[in-house]
């Protein structure tokens, strides 16, 4: 009988390792395909059909692209955004989805629909009163406009994330801390935001991803280039007619690092075990 | 024993204060009252998850009552009235920052954009209020882009959103196993997500190529017909919900934390009870991340409705606006043609479908997402 | 509940003030400052003057702007530039933000339609009124095909750059062929035919066999004759060459629907579906920027902007070019788009200084040289000893140019239709889906522009004066 058990899981373990595998190759295609292309010369990249290895190497492409985009101030600045606007996000959305999770106060529900209606009107729309609104009190040109937001909840979309988190978690859990006299902060604190770490990575890492990869914000709050994020910078690579592809794939590839590390990192706390199973088991 | 027992409170501070107390603490709270709570129901998994799933659902009405027996049953009148005010008061508190973030970062634009959409905004013209004209001139045929952009839009919904989550959540469940190189594994399929999106889509413009893409060549060894992919009228929107999937690996991540809220212990006894592995997909792990489900369904509506960027790039619009999203003819009608007033009118109308779906899904959550420790609002 | 309604009641009222401040700073705001005053004292006192400009552009015009922003500030050490440098793909959006926080820049390079539609609300100044109190210049030095006209008399500006639309190929790949080198002389152009036999000897599929062999291929072609990308800039050249324009002289009814346009489009399609010898525009997709596929020989001949001598030049390719091939006569078009002046800055005087600046050939030398830009003015194009500082000895400027590009632009160009049709933007926004069709082969020119020449005519507005020379 365990025998069976144990050859069924096995089985089961290579079909897992065959998915992933070809899955794997077919996922990172894009990657292959990007790096490879920073190595070459423009002609190449589109030859038809495709080089798969790069002949000459050209090294200096990269050299060329840093060179192009000051690389060490664009990630200066997009750096300083990402830091205190994430700090901003997990902050406020995490005791913000507290409350709308645990607690109760009159109109809650209906409070947390208007926050999310806030995410269902297309950004081009408010773009222009919003950037009024950022004029007015003089903080176009500066990153404010980019970093303020993230410490009011950090958007609706952080909050509705980890308000679905908290409330999978047993009621009986800040009941009985609760009983015990407790304040609703530190249940907070000490029960359910440890409880929920994988939630809080997946803010963390979708608050950076976002404000590493976002284009349309920086675009119309910075106005000097010195002030510029990683993304404007990949931007400067194309202009009007044509664009510097190999330039653009390298510089691009470079981008991508810090955010690859910072996944690999963050990943590592989806474990069963961080959450309310390890306690148990 | 009341509530807030000064020398309780002390204790539990000096405890916290000791480093590495916060795990015990939890750990001590949740084996008293875990134990003989629901863990262990939904430990003899299967009928009782449904059942209990159904109980959840109580009237609208009893829900103070029931929720404040649990907390605070053993309480006079008066200090349930006080604990309320003070639950209340935290709450709001608790919850401000986003209410004040809505107030002066959402509310305002949305609002100007509402009364925008009854003007002739140009943002350099002299502004003039024109009624309903805006909605009139989309409604009723006048626009050439409107009808076909809401086609193009739900037909990409309609294939994205529920492809997109089952994709990402069998790719989370596999992600979850115990595999070698997991974390590898896991980075290489949210590798496009964290590219650059102009990176990636230049990559699915050559894989889409008709004579010389890799889909084509794989076709053949099947030996099936090129396909024009983005070249198509039929075939552009399917292509580009292809890419979308591609690159939506914050799905699979959020998957991926919602399944580490699932007690090992469950899925264990299902095996004891000698159930296989669509038992435990049907009757633990479904039912135990619907909540997490519930908020990519949500979102897979909200960004769908919305999406630009990647048709954008792929293919402007074309071939004879069959991928002229939603949001592109939004683009356009702001900042190309400069008629903001009837932009924001497109974007009302949008914001309205958008809302229409999420609430139905919202009505309909208590259907079927399961959350284990809900606390109604009142 | 009762709360919940209060609450709720007082967030509407803020954000309603909110919202009310935002729609009124921008609606209120825009009264132009006085700005004859401050000048005037500002030229007489030489008192600290900022001027902000706004620009987009490749690395390489990036850094040429801001050299020649530099020299500007050196030469007039009282005025300050605020060169503000941004990304393309989203010009506009910034453009509109900042000209609806009335923050607009002093001058800056613009969409064309969008300039229209702004100079006809007064937001930007005509550029005439500066030229006729310049003691330097005279509206006649510069290129008569660059100006955009909103009304008689009233012209938002020129061209940040002339350029026009030319037939560019790999010398080698022509040579290898043994086919005719394309002409550079107007009165030498290809006819069609020509030039669709010389396509067909230079498209040649995976086992080596070229178009007008039996056994071509065409679902595998290695080396295309001919690429040209498939909106108005490439196809409005063949319309006028055959006699057809895109409205009528008054811009009342559109002419793209009469026989000598849609046979002019029908031509370009056929390059691609009938003879095989150009990619379709999903092919294209894939396919690098078409200087691009010179040089990796993916194709012999493009028709393509001049501004493509830039990357050819720098590629040391060995290139060549030639004048486009003809209907009825030998044209070429002009575009570009306009650097305009905003009306409501404080200090235009200055703002026209930079402008003339800024045209000046001599100022952005190397743009000109590079192969990027062409100069806006008469006596660059006639003048020898000018001539020779940027349309000769340099790998840019191949044999034959002055031809090719440089004559046949001041002698046969003709301004695009978005110098002159109204609303252009959104018509070529229904023009091009549907032309779409027919750059796939699914339909002819003529049903697709029929199909949707109702639509088209409900949006005609008229059509702007601008001269049409040709």
């Amino acid at each position: 009988m365990k025998s069976r058990f144990m050859e069924k899981i096995s089985i089961a373990q290579v079909l897992t390792y065959i998915l992933l595998t070809v899955g794997g190759i077919i996922f990172l295609t894009p990657f292959y395909w990007m790096f490879r292309s920073s190595l070459m010369d423009q002609g190449q990249i589109f030859e038809m059909p495709p080089i798969w290895l790069p002949n000459p190497i050209r090294i200096d492409n990269f050299k060329e692209a840093l060179t192009i985009m000051p690389f060490n101030r664009f990630f200066f600045n997009t750096a300083v955004i990402v830091v205190f606007a994430t700090a901003g996000v997990v902050l406020t959305s995490s005791i913000t989805a507290f409350s709308f999770a645990r607690m109760r106060w009159p109109g809650r529900d209906k409070v947390f629909i208007c926050l999310l209606s806030g995410m269902m009107l297309p950004q081009y729309a408010t773009l222009i009163p919003t950037f009024l609104g950022w004029k007015f009190l003089g903080a176009v040109g500066t990153n404010l406009p980019l970093i303020i937001p993230s410490w009011f909840g950090g958007g609706a979309f952080y909050i509705f994330l980890l308000r679905q988190f908290y409330m999978a978690i047993p009621k009986e859990l800040d009941e009985a801390a609760y009983v015990d006299g407790a304040g609703y902060f530190r249940i907070f604190v000490q029960i359910i935001l440890p409880l929920t770490k994988p939630a809080i990575v997946v803010v963390i890492l979708f608050s950076f991803l976002h404000y590493w990869n976002d284009f349309l914000a920086p675009v119309i709050y910075l106005n000097d280039v010195s002030k510029y994020t990683l993304t404007l910078g990949l931007a400067l690579f194309s202009g009007m007619y044509n664009a510097q592809w190999n330039l653009m794939m390298a510089a691009s590839a470079v981008v991508a690092i810090p955010a690859i590390i910072v996944f690999l990192f963050g990943q590592k706390y989806f474990v069963e075990g961080i959450s309310i199973t390890g306690l148990k088991g | 024993m009341t509530i807030k027992n000064k020398t309780n409170k002390e204790q539990i501070s000096s405890q916290v204060e000791k480093p590495g107390c916060i795990f015990p603490d939890v750990l001590s709270n949740f084996t008293k009252f875990g134990k003989k709570g629901k863990l262990n129901n939904i430990c003899s998994y299967g009928g009782h998850m449904k059942q209990e799933t159904n109980n959840r659902v109580p009237m609208f009405e009893d829900i103070p009552e029931n929720a404040s027996n649990i907390r605070l049953g053993h309480l006079a009148n008066t200090k349930k009235k006080n604990a309320y005010r003070q639950e209340a008061i935290l709450g709001v508190l608790f919850a401000m920052p986003a209410i004040l973030g809505f107030i002066i970062f959402t509310l305002g634009p949305m609002l100007a954009s509402l009364i925008l959409s009854f003007t002739d905004y140009a943002v350099f013209n002299k502004l003039k209020f024109v009624g309903f004209e805006n909605y009139i001139n989309l409604f009723n045929g006048d626009n050439p882009f409107f009808y076909k952009s809401i086609l193009v839009t739900f037909y990409y919904v309609a294939l994205s959103v529920p492809l997109g989550l089952t994709f990402h959540f069998f790719l989370a469940v596999l992600m979850n196993r115990k595999i070698k190189f997991r974390g590898i594994y896991r980075a290489v399929f949210y590798l496009p997500t964290i590219l650059p999106i102009a990176a990636t889509c230049t990559v699915w413009m050559w894989l889409f190529n008709p004579d010389f893409g890799l889909l084509n060549y794989l076709l053949g060894f099947l030996g099936i017909p090129k396909l024009m992919w983005i070249g198509s009228e039929a075939g552009v929107v399917p292509s580009i919900v292809l890419t979308a999937v591609w690159i939506a690996g914050n799905t699979m991540v959020t998957f991926l934390a919602g399944l580490q809220d699932i007690p090992r212990q469950m899925l264990e006894a299902v095996d004891v009870d000698g159930g296989n592995a669509f038992h435990k997909l049907r009757h633990i792990t479904i039912p135990m991340v619907s909540s997490t489900i519930f908020f990519n369904f949500i979102m897979g509506i909200i960004n769908g409705f919305q999406v630009i960027v990647q048709p954008m790039m792929m293919t402007a619009g074309g071939p004879n606006n069959s991928s002229l999203f939603y949001g592109m003819f939004l683009y356009k009608e702001a900042f190309e043609f400069s008629r903001m007033g009837s932009a924001c009118a497109i974007a009302w109308v949008l914001f309205i479908i958008i809302m229409i779906f999420t609430g139905l899904t919202f009505k309909s959550s208590p259907m079927w997402v399961y959350y284990e420790g809900e606390v109604k609002g009142k | 509940m009762k709360k919940a309604i209060k609450i709720l009641s007082l967030m509407l009222i803020v954000s309603f003030v909110f919202g009310t401040v935002f729609v009124g700073c921008g609606s209120t705001n825009k009264e132009p400052v006085k700005a004859d005053a401050s000048t005037k004292d500002a030229a007489a006192k030489k008192e600290p003057v900022t001027l902000k400009f706004t620009y987009w552009g490749s690395p390489i015009e990036k850094k040429a702007v801001e050299d020649c922003v530099k020299k500007f500030q050196e030469k007039n050490s009282y005025i300050t530039v605020d060169g503000m440098y941004i990304p393309s793909a989203d010009y506009l959006t910034k453009i509109t933000a900042m000209i609806a926080g009335n923050d607009a820049p002093d001058l800056g390079y613009m969409d064309v339609s969008l300039a229209f539609k702004m100079a006809e609300e007064g937001k930007l100044c005509n550029i005439n009124d500066f030229l006729a109190k310049d003691s330097e210049l005279k509206k006649e030095d510069y290129l008569d095909n660059i100006w955009y006209n909103w009304a008689p008399g009233k012209s938002l500006g020129t061209n940040s750059a002339c350029e026009s639309i030319t037939l560019l190929y790999n010398a080698d790949m022509i040579k290898a062929a043994g086919v005719e080198t394309p002409p550079t002389k107007a009165e030498n152009a290809w006819d069609w035919d020509k030039f669709v036999e010389i396509a067909r000897k230079l498209t040649i599929d995976s086992n080596g066999k070229n178009a007008l062999d039996p056994a071509f291929d065409y679902k595998n072609i290695k080396q295309y004759g001919v690429q040209f990308p498939t909106t108005w800039q490439y196809y409005m050249p063949l319309v006028y060459s055959n006699g057809g324009d895109y409205v009528n002289d008054d811009g009342s009814k559109l002419t793209l629907s009469s026989k000598e346009a849609t046979d002019a489009i029908q031509n370009l399609a056929d390059l691609v579906n009938k003879y095989h010898v150009a990619p379709s525009p999903v092919q294209q997709r894939s396919m690098p920027a078409p200087s691009v596929g010179l040089q990796s020989k993916q194709v012999a001949m493009i028709l393509a902007g001049q501004w493509n001598l830039l990357d050819l030049g720098a590629a040391k390719l060995n290139f060549g070019v030639g004048v486009l091939p003809k209907l009825k006569k030998s044209v070429t078009l002009v575009l570009g788009s306009p650097t305009v002046i905003f009306s409501g800055g404080r200090h235009p005087e200055e703002a026209w200084l930079l402008y003339k600046w800024l045209q000046n050939p001599e100022s952005s030398i190397d743009l000109q040289a590079g192969g990027l830009w062409m100069p806006l003015m008469k006596d660059w194009y006639t003048k020898p000893e000018l001539i020779s500082k940027w349309a000769e000895n340099n790998p840019s400027h191949p044999e034959g140019y002055k031809d090719a590009i440089m004559k046949q632009t001041i002698e046969k160009g003709v301004s695009g239709p978005a110098y002159y049709v109204k609303g252009f933007s959104e018509i070529d926004a229904i023009i091009a889906p549907a032309l779409e069709q027919v750059w796939l082969g699914n339909k002819t020119a003529e049903q697709a522009i029929k199909e949707v020449e109702p639509k088209v005519q409900e949006k005609l507005k008229g059509r702007y004066d601008n001269k049409k020379q040709n």
